[in-house]
């Protein structure tokens, strides 16, 4: 269940952020959130940030009703409701999931299937040190953190323009944790083909943590399975 | 129950003691067990019903672990290896246990154009897939088709594993299935293919499906057609390189890829679409190579295809129309369904056509729908699976119209159902 960094690492762009003492659990959360948001807008499966979209649909929802609009952009119009209501499901979802178990590791697959995907994301969590929430790091800094140093690495840019594409999200955690939206997926193995971005998230071990154990002891690694969200996000254009 | 199979038991000393049994056992989409534990748990629940007769399936449990985690325990295709139904005691036998899930998503496709998405190259499918679910006990042949296909293919695999040298002995990945159309070939690749994944399941993790359309492998630009085909295997090829997958490639309807040959000696073609078969074969031939992939190919007209393509298949299987027996069991799993859905009501116990057989086919209470149903069966000889399997909707359709009917008057629209076939079939004929 452990990443094979060695054989992979010089195949793959990734980007290391290191944390200046412990982060909590819901700023991990965050960072997954943030980082599915992100990346549907950077690869064109939403045609503005997500938070814009949401303001002007809201917008639209409410002064709408006046004009009378065409049919192609009422279907536009549609896809967009859809996706919005997906992905928040799929956020509030990540959520809960978050607050019932230890998350390692979040992958956000674009295109093709969960086995062979046309691109992949992974959030490698597995070196933060969790800790409570007065001695953990403000949530609002870390995120700062994290998207400076992606926008640092550049990873985006040069990428070709993806067409309109499916988006599933899945994520590792107990096998005992109880989540009942999410679909476990005993058999998945993290797909090697396609393009892959790792973001690997850790906190400075020099810092002396009283907190809770960072991991739980390798022999109970297995325990760790995958998961895979019951709905696949569907970009579109405006 | 258990004390009555005891018994019987002894009565029948040609019991079958060393019969490999095939368990699948359909693990809850929301379970997150180990593996081994419901190994454990169905071992148990075997252990404490072992004497089965034929396919059997359990989809309740008194074990409250394999309540909550297990969706169905299944003693498959026993009728595959023993020709009778007889006792298999299970204690005995040696038991494989196939423990899985089903994929729910539907396929994805894989466009080959980047700046063409609407044309969709192949439907790729990740196994064992829902949709699939129950598609191979549903497809009823006379002859051993399905042990065939799958004698075959642990015989591909056991030379792939022996490392027997590929130049000495030669054996190709490739299945030919034809026949007539509506024999249900397509479905019985699929069927295969999910069949294998879940059988192999200790060896691959899971397995893909890529249904190619043939037609998009032809380009709109000349000379461009032989690139779509290699891009295709490209994709294919990426596939087969995680050795964790086994990969089934689909091409349907092979004659119209392959038929183009001959039409080219004829000055019918033009040079692009023999490019096109020549690309196909020497792709097959590249991938045939790897152990973890199966190609499977169907066809309505044999004599159309490229003898060089039937060369490279190793199994060329015919399947023909049902036979009176076999369409006597696809009408009685037509009929099972409807009162199970109680469309048909009240229940009717329908005897198999052995249990006829054991009764000599004397007509009293018991077996007077079944004697009707065999009759209708006779006469619906020459129909193809794909029209059988719609005449019980057409009966009901055109005959009935109410929600809920007796055995009797179904059976009646049914036999009114397959005459209407017959006509209809002749007319169609005298307009020709």
């Amino acid at each position: 269940m452990r990443p094979r960094r060695s054989g992979l690492a010089a195949a793959c762009p990734s980007v290391s952020v290191v944390f200046p003492g412990a982060v909590n659990r819901e700023s991990c959360c965050r960072f997954a959130c943030e980082l599915l948001k992100h990346v549907l807008h950077q690869r064109h499966q939403l045609p503005l940030p997500y938070e814009q979209l949401v303001y002007f649909c809201r917008r639209a929802a409410q002064g709408g009703d006046m004009i009378k609009k065409s049919s192609s952009v009422d279907l536009a119009s549609k896809k967009c409701q859809q996706m919005l209501m997906d992905l928040e499901g799929v956020l509030q979802h990540l959520e809960v999931m978050f607050s019932l178990t230890l998350v390692p590791r979040v992958l956000i697959l674009l295109g093709g299937n969960v086995m062979s995907p046309k691109e992949l994301y992974e959030l490698n969590l597995e070196g933060i040190y969790e800790g409570s929430a007065e001695e953990s790091l403000k949530t609002a800094s870390c995120v700062r953190k994290l998207f400076h140093s992606l926008f640092v690495a550049d990873v985006f840019s040069e990428l070709k323009a993806l067409p309109v594409t499916d988006t599933v999200v899945m994520l590792q955690g107990h096998r005992d944790c109880g989540v009942d939206w999410f679909r476990p997926k005993l058999n998945y193995k993290v797909p090697t083909r396609g393009r892959k971005l790792t973001v690997n998230l850790s906190c400075d071990g020099g810092i002396n943590l009283s907190a809770s154990p960072p991991q739980p002891a390798t022999s109970t690694w297995e325990d760790y399975v995958w998961f895979q969200a019951p709905v696949t996000l569907k970009g579109f254009h405006e | 129950m258990d004390e009555a199979a005891g018994d019987l038991k002894q009565a029948l000393p040609n019991l079958c003691n060393s019969v490999k049994i095939h368990v699948e056992v359909l693990q809850k989409s929301s379970s997150t067990a180990k593996k081994e534990d419901i190994r454990m748990s169905v071992l148990k629940l075997l252990n404490r019903h072992n004497i089965v007769f034929g396919d059997y399936k359990w989809t309740e449990f008194d074990d409250s672990f394999l309540n909550s985690n297990v969706q169905s325990v299944s003693i498959v295709d026993t009728e595959l290896n023993l020709k009778d139904r007889q006792p298999i005691d299970l204690s005995k036998s040696s038991l494989s246990l196939h423990i899985f899930h089903l994929n729910e998503e539907g396929p994805s496709s894989e466009n080959l154009e980047e700046e063409n998405e609407d044309i969709i190259a192949a439907n790729h499918w990740v196994l064992p897939a829902a949709e699939f679910h129950g598609l191979w006990e549903s497809l009823i042949y006379d002859i051993e088709v399905k042990s065939h296909l799958l004698d075959y293919v642990a015989t591909t695999l056991l030379f792939s594993d022996k490392n027997v040298d590929s130049n000495l002995i030669s054996w190709n990945r490739v299945v030919l299935l034809h026949g007539p159309p509506g024999t249900g070939k397509t479905s019985l690749c699929k069927a295969l293919a999910q069949k294998l994944t879940i059988r192999l399941s200790h060896r691959y993790r899971y397995g893909q499906l890529i249904e190619i359309n043939s037609h998009s492998l032809f380009s709109k630009w000349f000379s461009e057609s032989g690139k779509l085909v290699t891009k295709m295997f490209q994709k294919i090829q990426e596939l087969i390189d995680d050795k964790d997958a086994l990969v089934f490639v689909l091409i349907d309807e092979v004659e119209s890829l392959t038929a183009a040959r001959s039409a080219f000696k004829a000055g019918t073609e033009p040079s692009d679409a023999i490019r096109v078969v020549n690309a196909v074969l020497t792709q097959i031939d590249q991938i045939k190579r790897h152990p973890n992939v199966v190609i499977l190919t169907t066809s309505n007209i044999t004599e159309k295809i490229d003898m060089a393509f039937v060369d490279r298949a190793d199994i060329k299987q015919y399947i023909g129309p049902p036979s009176t027996a076999a369409i006597f069991r696809i009408y009685l799993s037509c009929l099972e369904e409807l009162m199970k859905c109680q469309i048909i009501y009240p229940r009717q116990q329908l005897l198999t056509l052995r249990e006829l057989e054991m009764i000599g086919f004397i007509e009293n209470n018991v077996s007077r729908l079944s004697l009707i149903l065999k009759e209708i069966s006779r006469r619906s000889e020459g129909l193809s699976g794909r029209v059988l399997r719609k005449l019980p909707f057409l009966a009901h359709a055109l005959y009935i119209q109410s929600p809920s009917v007796t055995m009797t008057t179904f059976l009646q629209a049914l036999s009114l159902a397959v005459d209407k076939q017959f006509e209809e079939r002749k007319k169609l004929a005298d307009c020709v």
